[in-house]
């Protein structure tokens, strides 16, 4: 189970984010305008990664990583990391202005 | 500890996502104040979330030491982490934030 670790660590951050979507965030209904969102700023990161790695700036403990690879050996769970972490900040941010327009209604 | 492999990108990071925003993009994310309450609940989140990956006693991400400024709070996680979260998230939320009305 160890070399999940990572991975299932990103599964608990979009399960922890999933209610948002019930709340009224609204973005896996919007998976367009998501995709617009993520993707570009995880091809950024993603170089990003690819040059620190090469440089040793940063690296994986096998241990907790499957071991499976990207191109200029970027594992795989770090693409998830870029994807999963911006939708958990979209969720949070569309479910604060859900809450805050719930709240914005209830008032007389 | 020179930081350029790890302290410098991640100030510039942040810089150059601002200035994204306040020369190009122009969507007004930063005047939202449900922006602000968004990136505290994130950077109050990232704490065990990065807090897990960057612990010194089990790591899954290893920093070389000569790549940052070495200063990690709260637990082990670089402080140079929050700069990287806060341009990460900030990115996607700007690109989300101009697609308003445009979206499907």
């Amino acid at each position: 189970m160890d070399h999940y670790q990572y991975l299932i660590l990103m599964a608990a951050c979009l399960v922890a984010t999933l209610p948002l979507e019930a709340l009224g965030a609204r973005v896996y209904r919007q998976p367009v305008r998501l995709a617009r969102a993520v993707l570009p700023v995880a091809l950024i990161f993603l170089i990003w990664d690819a040059l620190a790695i090469a440089g040793h700036v940063w690296s994986y403990n096998p241990r907790y990583v499957t071991g499976v690879n990207l191109p200029f050996r970027i594992p795989v769970e770090e693409l998830v990391f870029f994807l999963v972490i911006p939708v958990c900040g979209i969720l949070t941010y569309a479910g604060v202005q859900a809450v805050s327009r719930r709240w914005t209604r209830a008032r007389p | 500890m020179t930081g350029l492999g790890y302290t410098v990108p991640a100030a510039a990071s942040v810089a150059v996502v601002c200035g994204t925003e306040l020369a190009v993009l122009r969507t007004g994310l930063f005047r939202r104040p449900a922006y602000w309450v968004a990136i505290a609940i994130v950077l109050a989140f990232q704490i065990p979330v990065d807090g897990w990956l960057t612990k010194l006693s089990a790591p899954i991400v290893l920093y070389h030491r000569a790549a940052m400024t070495g200063l990690r709070f709260p637990w082990d996680i670089p402080v140079e982490d929050f700069l990287y979260g806060f341009a990460l998230v900030t990115a996607a939320l700007l690109l989300w934030e101009r697609q308003k009305g445009q979206a499907r």
